[in-house]
């Protein structure tokens, strides 16, 4: 299977032709607060989550995506606010009452079970017969691909197959809502790619609600029907991963997306002009502002010839991957990227000249952070 | 191969209504819902239950003894307050020969030792006053510094005034001349054997099975083990012109005797933990300081033991803590003779109580209880947390 | 003096015989001091029980006679100790190895079921008991102890008025203060009973059970061993316990499991190798016990120990050909159990908890 066509085909598929399945519920996360004591881990978290989507929580380690997940699991005691499944206010409902399933970062297989009694294991306890419970571990087991492992024990497998035991044993109750929590941080790159794919295909197949927790932002937009970004448990931007993409909600969410980030220059902005310590470009319709930087990404950026483009910088290092060349130049604080051919070459330390598309082009305020959109559309 | 295309080809089961699993209401479904809801307490309340009936109420009770005259009657027990007389009896009264010892004169090395521990120990505390003070820890310390004084001055006037000393400072010897020597001889063996030698688990097991054999056993054995005339070393002895000679007439003997059949029982368990302690140790630790070059000694001082300490604290705590409460042995071995230079408190305590003095029994086992908590306490404080702190 | 690494030219006489030739070898003269001394010890561990195995084997004469070491050619061995200990008091023998055995098994099971629930709880539950409250029932237990020992009254009465007290007091003050006492405390306060000796408790243990004629059985020396080793348990397997991830409950919890199927399914099984450690220490701890024994039972409920130490009282003096016979029937059991025990150990599976 093509991979990369199944990602980019599905990336676009509008809501309305989305599978959902009977079983899935929507969820509603209404003003969710966590304490720790003094320490406020998730601060007014809203979301609004339908039937059958794939929603992404997105965020560096300690932004309080892992604690969102887990109230919503029922983990940790909600502070203060509600939250929904379907018609259910589950907000201070036991775990076992939320009809949930969850897959854990170490994903939590009983290593003294078999695959088969750790896929049945909801079942078990739920109460269901045994041959119920087989018919339904054969099920669960045959769509992640293990349905010859089920006498094994999670030891003699390996991590993309403990990947799917884990996967087998969330879908197996058929939940309302799917919990995921990083799982695929354990794996190695290869495997990675290839199971985020899997989990792609399985989520729109089954059709169940899903909420993924990753700081891993490629994750994130090859997944996402929605991608949430958090940022010191506080949401900062909700939207398709197109959207977060192109359109930053501000500086935190610019810098986090996209590999390699979006580049950055500080300088001010006036008559509809930008100027900084290493070139200008004319940006029309912004007011005037001291203090704000410009973002803008490699592939929109171009090496220009001498004397040419918009901003100049030194060649810190140029790194050939393969099917391109990466020029990283030093540029204010930090340092700028920007791709060029497989072919270009240039030494450490001559002077190069970007330009950039000052329509793409993304202007924030430097000590906030905010987008700063142009006055005239 | 489209989206469309592996939407069909996948075979879809049926989905199932949630929840479709979920059990009749049963009693059984009940009860359990009903224990799971107040899992907290079920977990808890059997282990607290039996420790307050065997643990606290026995102790609270053995205060109550401990200041009153119990006399057994047909029927039950009769009790009457007294107050401290059980305490001064043991302390100041008839009873001080064998609980404190003789007292006489102090001898002039009775005198120069104890004043040395006393301006030893007033000098410590002086310090710690100046380095910090707080009002609890002023009074934790205070404990252990009175009571080595006590101790000191009661060593002063018995031991070094050629007098007998009584059961604490029985107790005590066992504890720490028996420890010391347990503690440093696991220590070596399990150094011994943590080295790369052949057959390490022979010397394992083997080393391991003095203590599991019980303690009755172990007294009898060394009965035997100690007997000049018929045990195994009769030759040895009357080589040595000790033929004749009767461990039960000699205090330091018997008292050196009770303490090697402790040693033989307990160094077991210093070895084994420790053993396992050193083997825990990361190869890449001592591997890389091989590679700088550091001598076997350096590796252990440096490295090995440092990583070691905590474990070794620890064991010895749990060691020392099982040490106070030695009897099997004394009263297998020597029965406490000779007179009662081998007598340790608990053993002391028994036979109060086996004289149906139950007030007198209940008082030394307070006081035992008294010298074992302060000497643990500082034990933790000073040995235990001040190393793990590091 | 600028750093020079040692060369090999460097080294002295000594150090032939005393430097490693490898990396993970003994050099010559180390390997001697260090299987002599392994063998002194040896032979010092090993000596005794020989000595004890040949003696069993030995008639009274040839005890009697002076040393004899080695069967068959300095003596000739019998099996009449062997024949004392089963043959003529087979009654006394059987009798106290099966009181050994069910007190040690029962007892053990109590303990390390009560001990491992407890611990289980204080590793995962939040305790916060309130200090105060915990303050006020020390009172009045006190109270009622006091009423019933010194003054005489029904032990029952004064339970049952200490009790509607509690209850009162403690939903009266108890709540108004907000002093609360965590986990750790708990766990201390269980693992600390470690500390008291034995006679501390034991008389009026032995007054409890000599007040509702329970001495000199089984169910008194039981209850009492799973008490003395709870703290044991208590401390040995919450560190087991803290070491299991909780990723694995915190997804059974999600399945829909309760506590206690949690704690079966999950826990238990997981920490095997624990428990059974444990337990082995238990039950040679349980085995071995002498001095409650002593206090509790008297000819019914006696324990081995008990046995053996009776058997030094004949007028005879120490039969010492049957007194070795009877160790020797007392440690196998517990011998074997050991070098499984040991092997645990050897993995570190108690190592955590002396960690400290």
């Amino acid at each position: 299977m093509n991979v990369q066509s199944n990602i980019s085909a599905t990336q676009s598929a509008p809501a309305e032709q989305r599978l959902v399945s009977e079983t899935a519920r929507s969820l509603k996360l209404q003003g969710l607060n966590k304490h720790y004591g003094p320490f406020h881990a998730v601060k007014d978290l809203s979301l609004e989550i339908e039937p059958g989507e794939f929603l992404v929580l997105l965020g560096p380690s300690g932004c309080g995506k892992s604690t969102a997940l887990r109230m919503i699991a029922g983990l940790e005691d909600i502070t203060s606010g509600a939250m929904v499944i379907g018609d259910n206010d589950v907000t201070h409902v036991l775990p076992k009452y939320r009809d949930i399933a969850m897959v854990f970062q170490s994903y939590a297989l009983y290593p003294h079970k078999t695959v088969a009694e750790n896929i049945g294991f909801p079942l078990k306890v739920a109460g269901a017969s045994p041959a119920e419970r087989d018919a339904a571990v054969k099920d669960a087991a045959s769509q992640v691909q293990m349905e010859d492992y089920l006498h094994r024990y999670p030891k003699e497998l390996s991590g993309g197959q403990r990947q799917r035991v884990a996967l087998a044993r969330a879908i197996v109750r058929r939940p309302a809502i799917f919990l995921m929590d990083e799982p695929l941080s354990n794996l190695d790159a290869k495997l990675r790619s290839f199971m985020r794919a899997e989990l792609k295909h399985m989520q729109q197949t089954l059709g169940v609600t899903t909420v993924y927790v990753t700081h891993d932002q490629i994750e994130a937009m090859t997944l996402a029907h929605r991608v949430a970004i958090m940022r010191d448990g506080v949401l900062q931007q909700l939207g398709t991963p197109t959207e977060v993409y192109d359109n930053p909600a501000n500086k935190f969410v610019a810098g986090f997306m996209g590999s390699p980030p979006m580049n950055f220059i500080k300088g001010s902005l006036s008559g509809g002009t930008f100027t900084s310590a290493y070139g200008q470009v004319s940006l029309a319709g912004y007011a005037d502002h001291d203090n704000v930087s410009v973002g803008f990404r490699a592939e929109e950026t171009s090496i220009a010839g001498p004397d040419k483009g918009h901003f100049s910088g030194i060649v810190f290092s140029c790194e050939m991957t393969g099917h391109e060349t990466i020029v990283t130049c030093e540029m204010d604080d930090g340092h700028a990227i920007v791709r060029a051919a497989k072919d270009y070459s240039i030494p450490m330390g001559a002077e190069i000249h970007l330009t950039v598309d000052p329509a793409r082009v993304c202007v924030f305020d430097e000590s906030s952070g905010v987008r700063i959109r142009p006055e005239t559309a | 191969m489209s989206l469309a295309d592996n939407l069909a080809d996948t075979a879809r089961p049926e989905p199932r209504a949630p929840g479709a699993f979920r059990a009749n209401r049963s009693f059984g479904a009940r009860f359990s819902e009903w224990l799971d809801r107040h899992s907290r307490q079920f977990f808890i309340t059997p282990a607290v239950v039996l420790i307050l009936i065997f643990s606290i109420f026995p102790l609270v009770a053995s205060l109550f003894l401990a200041f009153s005259r119990t006399r057994f009657r047909a029927g039950g027990y009769k009790s009457r307050f007294v107050g401290w007389d059980n305490f001064t009896k043991q302390i100041f009264g008839s009873e001080q020969f064998h609980f404190l010892g003789t007292f006489t004169s102090i001898s002039l090395l009775g005198w120069a030792f104890g004043l040395a521990v006393t301006a030893w120990v007033i000098w410590a505390m002086a310090g710690y006053v100046r380095r910090s003070f707080t009002v609890i820890g002023f009074i934790g310390r205070l404990f252990p510094a009175l009571m080595s004084i006590c101790i000191a001055w009661m060593f002063a006037a018995t031991l070094l005034s050629g007098n007998q000393f009584g059961t604490l400072g029985v107790t005590l010897f066992y504890v720490f001349v028996g420890c010391g020597v347990q503690f440093l001889i696991g220590l070596g063996l399990a150094f011994l054997c943590s080295q790369p030698i052949r057959g390490k688990n022979f010397f394992r097991v083997t080393f391991f099975i003095p203590l599991m054999i019980t303690p009755i056993g172990v007294g009898y054995i060394f009965r035997m083990m100690a007997d000049t005339s018929k045990g195994p070393f009769a030759e040895i002895w009357q080589w040595a012109g000790l033929g004749n000679f009767s461990w039960a007439t000699d205090a330091w003997a018997a008292r050196t005797f009770v303490i090697i059949g402790d040693s033989w029982q307990w160094i077991p368990f210093i070895f084994i933990i420790l053993l396992a302690a050193f083997e825990n140790v990361p190869k890449d630790y001592v591997e890389a300081a091989q590679v700088d070059g550091a001598s076997s000694w350096q590796i252990f001082r440096e490295i090995t033991w440092p990583q070691v300490m905590p474990v070794a604290a620890t064991v010895m705590l749990v060691r020392v803590i099982e040490a106070f409460k030695i009897v099997d042995l004394p009263n297998i071995m020597t029965s406490g003779g000779p007179g009662i230079a081998t007598e340790s408190m608990s053993l002391h305590s028994f036979y109060a109580w086996r004289a149906l003095d139950l007030g007198q029994s209940a008082a030394i086992a307070y006081l035992l209880l008294f010298v074992t908590v302060v000497c643990c306490v500082s034990f933790f404080n000073l040995v235990v947390l001040n190393r793990v702190r590091g | 003096m600028a750093y020079r690494a040692p060369r090999i030219e460097d080294r002295g006489a000594l150090a032939k015989w005393f430097e490693p030739p490898a990396i993970g070898a003994m050099a010559p003269g180390t390997k001697i001091i260090v299987y002599s001394l392994l063998a002194i010890w040896t032979l010092f561990v090993l000596f005794p029980i020989y000595w004890l195995l040949i003696t069993s084997f030995k008639s009274a004469a040839d005890v009697n006679n002076g040393p004899f070491f080695i069967p068959f050619v300095d003596y000739q061995p019998t099996l009449q100790a062997w024949r004392d200990l089963f043959v003529l008091d087979w009654q006394d023998t059987i009798r106290a190895y099966l009181n050994s055995m069910v007190i040690a098994v029962c007892a053990t099971a109590l303990c390390v079921l009560i001990g491992s629930m407890a611990a289980y709880a204080l590793a995962r539950i939040t305790y916060r008991p309130n200090l105060v409250t915990i303050l006020i029932f020390v009172a009045i237990a006190a109270g009622v102890i006091y009423t019933a020992f010194a003054l005489g009254f029904d032990w029952r009465v004064s339970a049952a008025v200490g009790a509607a007290l509690f209850f009162f007091l403690a939903r009266a003050i108890g709540r108004r203060y907000k002093i609360h006492l965590g986990n750790g405390d708990i766990l201390f306060w269980m693992i600390s009973q470690r500390i008291l000796p034995p006679v501390v408790v034991v008389i009026p243990v032995y007054m409890m059970f000599q007040s509702v004629g329970l001495l000199d059985t089984h169910i008194a020396i039981i209850l009492t061993y799973a008490v003395i080793n709870l703290p044991i348990v208590v401390w040995l397997m919450y560190d087991f316990f803290d070491s299991i991830p909780k990723d694995l409950e915190e997804s059974a919890q999600l399945d829909g499991a309760t506590r206690i199927m949690t704690f079966r399914e999950i826990v238990l099984p997981l920490s095997r190798a624990g428990l059974a450690a444990v337990t082995l220490l238990v039950i040679i701890l349980c085995w071995n016990e002498y001095l409650l024994a002593l206090f509790l039972s008297t000819t019914e409920a006696q324990t081995m120990p008990i046995l053996v130490s009776a058997m030094n009282a004949g007028e005879r003096g120490i039969l010492w050909w049957t007194m070795s016979a009877v160790i020797i029937v007392m440690i196998i059991p517990v011998i074997a159990m050991a070098a499984v025990l040991q092997k645990f150990i050897s993995k570190g599976i108690l190592l955590g908890a002396v960690k400290g």
